[in-house]
């Protein structure tokens, strides 16, 4: 075959196959939670739809398959070099990443399988978003012809990757945590017959563990989940769970929700208004990405009585991107490096330097946060969010419309 | 610490920090009072916070803004209103020192903030450490049952061999064991703990070590030298103070550090990938260069993007490079110029430059265009293409009259036109030779490429590197190790003779995955229980080394 006819094979394999492959997957896990009975006081799900899981395994496996198949082809069709040369391969690899991680690490070892069909559909907006930055596959420039591209671009990619399903833990959580707690005060409320006392009847406060003057981060939401889910009590039996699930749903309104999304993905999605040709491809562009989040949260809100408790999700973000941290730390020294070898300065305050530097900095506030009274939990997780919208902000903001003003170390091309 | 996040009442949980002394009282009692309560304000996490996002808030503005030290010609355009938001938000920029945030004082108070902060949350913790390190024995447990994991076993062994049995399972896993206590009040206990010395030594390690990048940083600038300088094909420049045409040297540099070697640009390789798909991708990119030592010593080597080359401890970049023609202007029969002129590519893949003659009557200075690849047409007009390959190369000069004022400081590359009145259009290709009507002829005998190399000199780079290594080395462990506490209690139990063993542990971190270790260790001790000899004497109806028969988990 030749090198276009590979492209042309890698970008079908890409567009539609993997994305349909995967949004099927999406679909099927999404039914199979749907039809998912929670055990509130063992904080299991037992899946109910086990058919459409295990289908929904199956048809991710082949995405994956297809997606790796693109991937190859590929970095064929670009010459045989790494597959992360052009944002939009490097989002397409994030993308794989993510739904690797989602079966493996979380279906597979965690036994979470109710959380990968929001990976999935993390992964599909990662690659939606790829599918607006799609250039042909070419060869690289001599500049970033180095080990370092390897090294640097892969370990900045996996952080990315980790980052991104630390955010949909974040989302999640938030959205859960805000139905449980509105919840539980409602029920005091109830109980009580007045307001008052209310907030002693929120889930009951753990106690510190540990007195000692070094445990500055204790990992609190590592708890028991099952102490989450205190404070409203009842028989597990069917009829009070659905009405526990309508209960958690009627707390957060829809257009709240879908308005704040809206709001929220605004803070990045502009960038794609400048870097696209003409306005209106942008405004499109800009609209396309924010109505998909919108989308995505609203997803999250109708299975909002099917998610992990708000204390596990909060365990399960903190776990990752207290997983991605040191790799995005890797990355950035090693860019640091690269910089000194490439460019003759190990750091230059260049726009991508710095900021990578605040994305460090940002998951470093919220790791701070995490062991610090009165930002933990439903605080901490605002700031994931906020470090995420940086990532993003790194990723395509200071790539489609900063470096415009800035050439990398001054060479042609 | 707040008081106000337990549920208990408040008589429960007395404050942490004892009363201090008032101290003096009048103006130095004020001014020390205000210390301890900045000191004390430093010292809280929520503050660390605050300077982080402060940090941030001022990096994103860096990020956004152009900053003059990288970029001063989009400074500029942003200042004179041609980019930018307008010249109205720049004055704004500019009056919160927007465009050199890093220079700014504010910067510079934020980072002496931050790293106070650290200095006050660290002293403490430091000191808490040590005495971690100094106690070497793992607190005993009084109420063993009372633990978060317990599970009991039951065995016919000897406590005292249980103990030992413990002890061993427990070194085998790496755990750090009390000794034995002397004292005979004390019921017999094996207490063991993991993960106290790590997690917290390496989160002290890793905030350590940004101190070490900041005297690396600090002293590099002190110490460091930077120089860049441009080198046509076949000329040399020799690293003196004055071979460079810009240099940053440190404060501490002198002109006897540099070494004194002379560089010879030998050939420069450029090529592309000519295919309209990927639109004159550059493709090759190397210098041959021939080193020559103050010594003597003569090395060839080819210097390339990513492999710089080192002469004496000093590091030989090629970031740049552009195209050199070479042009020649006679008047009478007399040289009044000849030389290489080095020009960058602009935007649109032409060059452009300035050749200054003051030797003429009146001054003659030219600006000069430079197109690598300008194909004539079928009648004969050159076609301006922004290629960048030197197939035809095609040059304009405008020609310029009058006062070059070269008495004042000016950029090679650019003509300052306030005396000058413009003349005639010349075109030339290579070999080419263009007269002026008063005489003044013009050559363009041949084309040459030049190189920008940068010299540099950074002796704390392997301080750097050991900064960055350890902020790695301190934060796996910082965030991964767990603390973890063990206890293991054997007594006889007076109402069945048999030996009760309660095996009580506590996680810090991650008490999900130190509900499985316990469980694991509660297995090896009830295996390493098995084989152990019965206490004398046995009794009739039970078997040596009975299987646990009690796991409680709690």
């Amino acid at each position: 075959m030749t090198e276009i006819q590979l492209a042309e094979l890698s970008r079908v394999l890409f567009f539609p196959v993997t994305m349909l492959l995967y949004l099927v997957a999406m679909g099927l896990y999404l039914y199979a939670l749907a039809f998912t009975k929670v055990d509130r006081a063992a904080d299991e799900p037992a899946i109910a739809g086990t058919r459409a899981l295990r289908l929904g395994t199956l048809v991710a496996a082949i995405g994956l398959a297809t997606h790796l198949g693109h991937i190859v082809t590929r970095s064929l069709a670009a010459g045989g070099r790494v597959p992360w040369g052009t944002m939009f391969e490097y989002s397409s690899v994030m993308g794989f990443l993510v739904v690797l991680a989602g079966l493996v690490v979380f279906q597979w070892r965690m036994r979470r399988p109710e959380v990968v069909g929001f990976l999935l559909l993390g992964s599909l907006l990662t690659m939606g978003a790829a599918l607006l930055l799609y250039a042909e596959p070419g060869p690289l420039q001599p500049i970033l012809n180095s080990h370092w591209l390897k090294i640097h671009v892969f370990a900045i990619m996996l952080a990315a990757t980790v980052f991104t399903v630390g955010f949909v833990f974040n989302g999640l959580h938030l959205i859960r945590d805000t139905a449980e707690q509105r919840v539980a005060e409602r029920e005091t409320a109830r109980l009580t017959g007045s307001t008052v006392g209310a907030a002693y009847g929120g889930p009951p406060v753990v106690v510190e563990n540990d007195e000692s003057p070094l445990g500055s981060d204790v990992e609190r939401a590592d708890a028991p989940a099952d102490l989450a889910d205190g404070g409203v009590r009842g028989p597990a039996d069917g009829d009070d769970d659905r009405a526990y699930g309508a209960a958690l749903r009627a707390t957060i309104s829809p257009w709240r929700l879908a308005a704040g999304t809206f709001l929220g993905t605004s803070v990045v999605s502009w960038v794609f208004i400048p870097a696209s040709p003409t306005v209106e491809e942008g405004v499109r562009r800009f609209l396309g990405i924010n109505l998909a989040l919108v989308l995505a949260a609203l997803v999250a809100w109708w299975f909002v009585a099917k998610l992990p408790s708000a204390a596990t999700l909060d365990s399960l973000a903190y776990r990752t991107i207290a997983f991605g941290f040191p790799i995005w730390t890797f990355a950035v020294l090693a860019g640091a490096v690269w910089a000194e070898q490439s460019w003759g300065r190990y750091w230059g305050w260049d726009p991508k330097e710095t900021s990578a530097f605040l994305t460090w900095v940002a998951y470093a506030a919220y790791l701070h946060a995490r062991a610090t009274r009165g930002f933990r939990g439903r605080g901490a997780a605002w700031l994931g969010i906020g470090a995420f919208a940086v990532l993003m902000f790194t990723y395509y903001a200071v790539n489609l419309v900063v470096t415009g003003l800035h050439s990398y170390g001054g060479l042609p091309g | 610490m707040s008081r106000t996040d337990s549920p208990l009442p408040p008589e429960a949980n007395p404050a942490l920090r004892r009363p201090s002394d008032p101290g003096p009282d009048g103006p130095v009692g004020f001014v020390l009072a205000s210390l301890r309560m900045a000191w004390r304000w430093l010292r809280r996490m929520r503050t660390a916070l605050y300077l982080l996002g402060a940090l941030g808030l001022l990096t994103l503005l860096a990020t956004v803004v152009p900053q003059f030290p990288n970029v001063p010609r989009t400074v500029a355009q942003w200042r004179s209103g041609e980019a930018g938001p307008g010249r109205f938000v720049s004055a704004i920029i500019d009056l919160l020192g927007g465009y050199d945030v890093y220079g700014s004082p504010a910067f510079l108070a934020l980072l002496l903030l931050l790293f106070t902060s650290l200095t006050a949350c660290l002293i403490p913790r430091y000191r808490a450490w040590w005495r971690v390190l100094r106690r070497t024995r793992p607190p005993r447990s009084r109420h063993l049952e009372a633990q978060e994991q317990v599970a009991v076993l039951d065995t016919a062994a000897d406590p005292a061999d249980v103990h030992a049995a413990a002890r061993r399972v427990l070194a085998g896993r790496r755990w750090r064991l009390r000794a034995p206590d002397a004292d005979p009040d004390l019921p017999d206990q094996v207490a063991a703990e993991k993960g106290h010395v790590v997690r917290e030594g390496g989160s002290l390690v890793f905030h350590t070590s940004f101190y070490v990048l900041l005297i690396g940083i600090v002293l590099g600038q002190l110490l460091g030298y930077s120089g860049q300088v441009g080198v046509v094909e076949g000329k040399a420049f020799t690293d003196t103070a004055s071979g460079y045409w810009t240099s940053t040297p440190g404060r501490w540099w002198t002109d006897a550090d540099h070494r004194a070697f002379t560089l010879t640009l030998d050939e420069f390789h450029v090529d592309w990938y000519r295919d309209v798909r990927l639109g004159g991708q550059p493709r090759v990119f190397l210098s041959d260069v021939t080193v020559r030592t103050e010594d003597g010593e003569e090395i060839e080597r080819t210097v390339g993007g990513n492999d710089p080359m080192v002469v004496e401890g000093m590091k030989i970049h090629q970031l740049d490079w552009g195209y050199a023609p070479r042009v020649v202007v006679h008047a009478d029969g007399e040289v009044l110029y000849d030389g290489y002129l080095t020009m960058s590519a602009a935007e649109g893949g032409f060059y452009s430059g300035a050749v200054k003659v003051p030797g003429a009557d009146p001054d003659v200075g030219f600006e000069v265009f430079f197109w690598p690849y300008a194909p004539e047409d079928d009648d004969g007009t050159p076609q301006l293409t922004g290629a960048p390959w030197a197939d035809a190369p095609y040059m304009v000069l405008q020609e310029f009259r009058g006062d070059l004022r070269l008495d004042a400081a000016q950029n090679v590359n650019t003509l300052d036109k306030t005396g000058l009145a413009e003349g005639d259009v010349l075109a030339l290709r290579p070999g080419s030779l263009a007269v002026l009507p008063d005489g003044v002829t013009v050559a363009f005998p041949e084309l040459r490429r030049w190189v920008g190399f940068q010299v540099s000199s950074r002796p704390t780079a392997p301080l750097l590197l050991t900064g960055a290594f350890l902020i790695l080395a301190g934060l796996i462990p910082a965030l991964y190790a767990s603390r973890r506490r063990l206890w293991v209690g054997a007594a006889v139990d007076p109402a069945s003779g048999r030996t009760r063993v309660t095996v009580a542990g506590r996680a810090f971190q991650r008490p999900q995955a130190f509900e499985a270790e316990h469980r694991r260790i509660v297995a090896s001790l009830a295996a390493a229980l098995a084989e152990l000899p019965p206490s004398s004497p046995p009794p009739a109806d039970l078997r040596p080394g009975d299987a646990p028969t009690e796991v409680v988990p709690r």
